[in-house]
C-alpha cells in the first residue's frame, strides 16, 4: 500500500486562490479555521477578507490595515470545497457565499460607461 | 506558429529596455564610460530571458501568473511588501512615461507641458479601454521598433570594434579614481536593474494568460522570449554605442528625450529625428500601459479578484479600477512638475531590491517537477536561475548604498 501524500496546510492551502462554481476568482484563503474533534484536528472553514488576513500582520501594520479595510471576513465552510489543487474550487456561486461583493458593486458602476 | 505572439515579447522588452529612464540612463552610461559598461547589457538580457521564459512557461503549463506564485510561495507578509514596492515602482515608472510622452508631444506641437500630460493620460486610458490586448501588443510593439534607428546610427558612427569587444568583459576603466569607480558600479547595478525590471515578468506572464497560452505553447514562449528580448538587448547596446560615439565626443549629457534624439538627427536629418521621436512615443506609451496593467494584474492576483483585459469591465470591476487609478495617480505625479527622468532613475534602483522576491517564487515553481511535470526546469535553466538569483540579490544589497554614495548617480 502506498503511503498517502502528506498535505501541507501552509504550502497547499493557505493563500491559495478560491474559484466559485463558474471558475470565477473570488478571493484567497486568508486564514484557516481548525476544530478539535474526537478524531483529531480538522479544518472546519476557510476565512477570507481583511478580518482574516490582518491578524497575520505585525502590530502596527495590523492597526493601519484595520483602520483602512475594516475587520470584515467571510467564513467558507469546508463542505463548500470540492477540490484543492492550484486553486481551491468551491461548489457554490461566489454571491451565495458573500464573496466578491465589492467587485460586483464596482462592476455595476462601471457598466454605466459605454463599452464596459 | 502563432507569429503575432512575438509582439508580446517585443512590447514587454520595449517597455523594459527602452522606456524613458533606461533610454537616457543607457545613453549616459555610454557618454560617461564609453563601451566599458556594455557587458551589463548581455548579462541582464540573458537574466530577463531566463526569468520571463520560466514565468511564461508556468503561465502556459499551469495558467498561474507571477503574483499568484509570489503570494503562495513567500507567504502573506512578504508578498504584501513585494506588492507595495512593485506598485510604487509601477506608479513612478508610469508617471515618468506619461511625462516622457508629454515631452515628445511638446517637441512636436509646442503646447504647454501640463496640458499635454492630460492629453497623454486621456489617450492612454482610451487606448486601454477600447483596444484589445492583442492590438495593444501589435501597435506599441511594432511602433517601438522605429527605435532600430538607434542601432543603425550606432553602426553608422563606425565604432572601434576592438573597444566594443573589450566592453563585453567587466572591467573598471583605467585611471578611475574612487569616485569614478563607485559611479561605475552604480551605473552597472542600475543598468542591470533597468534591464531586469520586475514589471516585465509580471506583464509578460499575465500577457501569456491573456493570450490563452496552453502547454503546447511552451516552444512559442521560448521563441517569443528569445526574439523579443534579444531585440531589446540589441537596442540597449546600441544606446550605449550612441552615447559613446556621439554624446561623449560632443560633451553632451542626454537628459531628455529631445536631447537623446539629437544624435540621430545629426546623422539622418529630419527623417531620422522623426523616426527616433516616433519610436520613443510608442516605447514610452507602451511602458506606461505595461506598468499600469502590471499594477492591476499584481493587485488582482494578490487578492484573488477576476482579472484580464479579455474580460468585460463589468466582470472585472476592481481590476479595471486599478489600472484606471494607476494612470490617474501617475498623471497627478507627472503634473506635480517633477522631472520624469529623475523619478524613473530612482524607481530603477529600488526595483532591484524587490527583484529577488519576485524571481524566487517563479524559480521555485518552474523547477518543481510535481507541479510542472515534464515542463519543469532542466539543469541549465536551474543553474541560470540560481546564478541570477544570487546576482540580483547581491545587486539589491549594493543598490541603496551605491545610490547614496554617488548622490543618485551624480558622482
Amino acid at each position: 500500500m502506498t503511503k498517502p501524500k502528506p498535505f501541507d496546510l501552509v504550502r497547499d492551502l493557505l493563500d491559495h486562490e478560491l474559484v466559485d462554481v463558474d471558475h470565477v476568482p473570488c478571493g484567497r484563503v486568508d486564514d484557516i479555521e481548525l476544530e478539535l474533534t474526537p478524531q483529531g484536528l480538522s479544518i472546519s472553514a476557510l476565512l477570507v477578507g481583511p478580518g482574516a488576513w490582518s491578524p497575520r500582520l505585525p502590530a502596527l501594520a495590523r492597526m493601519i490595515a484595520r483602520a483602512m479595510f475594516g475587520r470584515e471576513r467571510v467564513r467558507v465552510p469546508i463542505d463548500e470545497v470540492i477540490d484543492i489543487g492550484d486553486v481551491v474550487q468551491l461548489r457554490s456561486r461566489a454571491t451565495q457565499m458573500g464573496l466578491g461583493i465589492l467587485d460586483r458593486r464596482v462592476g455595476r458602476w462601471l457598466s454605466r460607461i459605454p463599452h464596459a | 506558429m502563432k507569429f503575432g505572439e512575438i509582439f508580446l515579447g517585443v512590447l514587454t522588452a520595449m517597455g523594459g529596455f527602452v522606456e524613458i529612464g533606461e533610454l537616457t540612463f543607457t545613453l549616459n552610461a555610454g557618454q560617461q564610460f564609453d563601451w566599458a559598461l556594455l557587458w551589463v547589457v548581455p548579462l541582464g538580457t540573458v537574466g530577463i530571458m531566463v526569468y520571463c521564459e520560466m514565468a511564461g512557461r508556468v503561465a502556459a503549463v499551469r495558467g498561474r501568473p507571477v503574483f499568484a506564485l509570489v503570494r503562495e510561495r513567500t507567504g502573506f507578509n512578504s508578498a504584501l511588501l513585494t506588492l507595495l514596492a512593485s506598485l510604487a515602482v509601477n506608479l513612478l515608472t508610469c508617471a515618468a512615461e506619461i511625462g516622457g510622452v508629454a515631452l515628445l508631444l511638446q517637441l512636436l506641437l509646442g503646447s504647454p507641458y501640463r496640458l499635454l500630460i492630460l492629453v497623454t493620460f486621456a489617450m492612454l486610458v482610451l487606448v486601454v479601454w477600447f483596444v484589445s490586448f492583442k492590438w495593444i501588443e501589435r501597435i506599441f510593439g511594432l511602433g517601438g521598433l522605429l527605435l532600430i534607428v538607434f542601432l543603425v546610427a550606432a553602426v553608422y558612427f563606425g565604432p572601434d570594434w576592438t573597444h566594443v569587444a573589450q566592453g563585453l568583459l567587466p572591467h573598471v576603466p583605467r585611471d578611475a579614481g574612487a569616485r569614478e569607480t563607485l559611479l561605475y558600479f552604480f551605473y552597472a547595478v542600475a543598468l542591470l536593474s533597468s534591464i531586469m525590471l520586475p514589471y516585465e515578468t509580471y506583464f509578460y506572464a499575465s500577457g501569456g494568460i491573456e493570450d490563452e497560452w496552453k502547454p503546447a505553447d511552451v516552444g512559442l514562449n521560448r521563441f517569443v522570449v528569445l526574439v523579443g528580448f534579444a531585440l531589446g538587448g540589441l537596442l540597449s547596446a546600441s544606446l550605449v554605442g550612441v552615447g559613446t560615439e556621439y554624446f561623449a565626443p560632443n560633451e553632451i549629457q542626454p537628459q531628455s528625450p529631445g536631447a537623446a534624439a539629437l544624435g540621430i538627427a545629426h546623422v539622418f536629418g529630419p527623417i531620422g529625428l522623426l523616426l527616433a521621436l516616433g519610436g520613443m512615443f510608442f516605447a514610452f506609451g507602451g511602458a506606461a500601459i505595461e506598468t499600469a496593467l502590471s499594477s492591476a494584474y499584481n493587485l488582482a492576483q494578490f487578492a484573488g479578484w477576476p482579472w484580464g483585459k479579455h474580460l468585460r469591465r463589468r466582470h472585472a470591476g476592481r481590476f479595471t479600477l486599478s489600472w484606471l487609478a494607476t494612470f490617474a495617480l501617475a498623471a497627478v505625479v507627472a503634473l506635480s512638475g517633477v522631472n520624469p527622468i529623475s523619478i524613473v532613475e530612482y524607481s530603477i534602483v529600488f526595483s532591484v531590491v524587490i527583484l529577488p522576491f519576485t524571481y524566487f517564487p517563479v524559480l521555485a515553481v518552474a523547477s518543481d517537477r510535481t507541479i510542472m511535470g515534464k515542463h519543469a526546469n532542466g539543469p541549465l535553466a536551474n543553474a541560470l536561475g540560481w546564478f541570477y538569483l544570487v546576482l540580483i540579490t547581491g545587486a539589491g544589497i549594493a543598490a541603496l548604498p551605491l545610490l547614496f554614495l554617488t548622490h543618485g548617480g551624480r558622482g
